[in-house]
């Protein structure tokens, strides 16, 4: 993974606890058009396996990730 | 698409078991996999009308949510909820005293599901 791609939509899930995250995401990503981008943060200590948990059964890629204190970035494509 | 049948036990006299069947087969519509709850034993008293807009789903400090809040979000995501008559017995429910959006099924409709799913999961 290399620089951050851009973002069509951001969702802040910052202090949202296990399933709202995933939840979230799930709904947003829904109303995207493919190829589209989220950007989505989250400070749930549980966000990196299960982002790539979601990721791996929806066939939604993480383009990228980053992770900034206890914040995680993942910038996820709608495929 | 992937299959989750989840079996929940539990009922009004274990607040701190209500809502984890719940979230988990909310998780698992958010990862579009099709999910069912399947109510039984004690479960179907989750379901009475009324009653889990008073169940406090708690937390160790004594606050907590709602259980409404859990299962609203759950057939917001589209999981199934099922229930059987029997376990309405148990308890002197009918199908009128449960919230809507429950599908009444029998034992063998049950089993069916169990062997269509990728996983039963029992609480």
């Amino acid at each position: 993974m290399t620089d951050a791609p851009a973002a069509d939509r951001t969702l802040d899930a910052r202090g949202l606890l296990c399933p709202m995250p995933i939840v979230k995401l799930s709904k947003l990503v829904k109303e995207l058009e493919p190829q589209q981008v989220v950007l989505l943060e989250a400070t749930d200590p549980g966000a990196v396996p299960d982002v790539r948990a979601w990721s791996k059964n929806t066939g939604n890629p993480v383009l990228h990730q980053e992770t900034d204190g206890n914040v995680m970035r993942f910038w996820i494509q709608k495929a | 698409m992937s299959k989750l049948l989840y079996v929940h036990t539990g009922g009004v006299n274990n607040p701190e078991r209500s809502a984890t069947p719940i979230y988990l087969a909310t998780t698992a519509a958010a990862m579009d996999v099709e999910v069912g709850i399947y109510f039984t034993v004690n479960g179907p008293t989750l379901l009475r009308r009324g009653t889990a807009e008073t169940l406090i789903v708690p937390k160790f400090d004594g606050t907590g949510a709602p259980l409404r809040r859990f299962i609203d979000q759950a057939i917001d995501l589209g999981v199934k909820f099922y229930v059987c008559q029997p376990s309405l017995d148990l308890h002197g429910l009918n199908r009128e005293d449960l919230i809507e959006g429950v599908e009444m099924i029998g034992g063998a409709a049950f089993n069916d599901m169990a062997l269509e799913a990728d996983q039963v999961i029992c609480f």
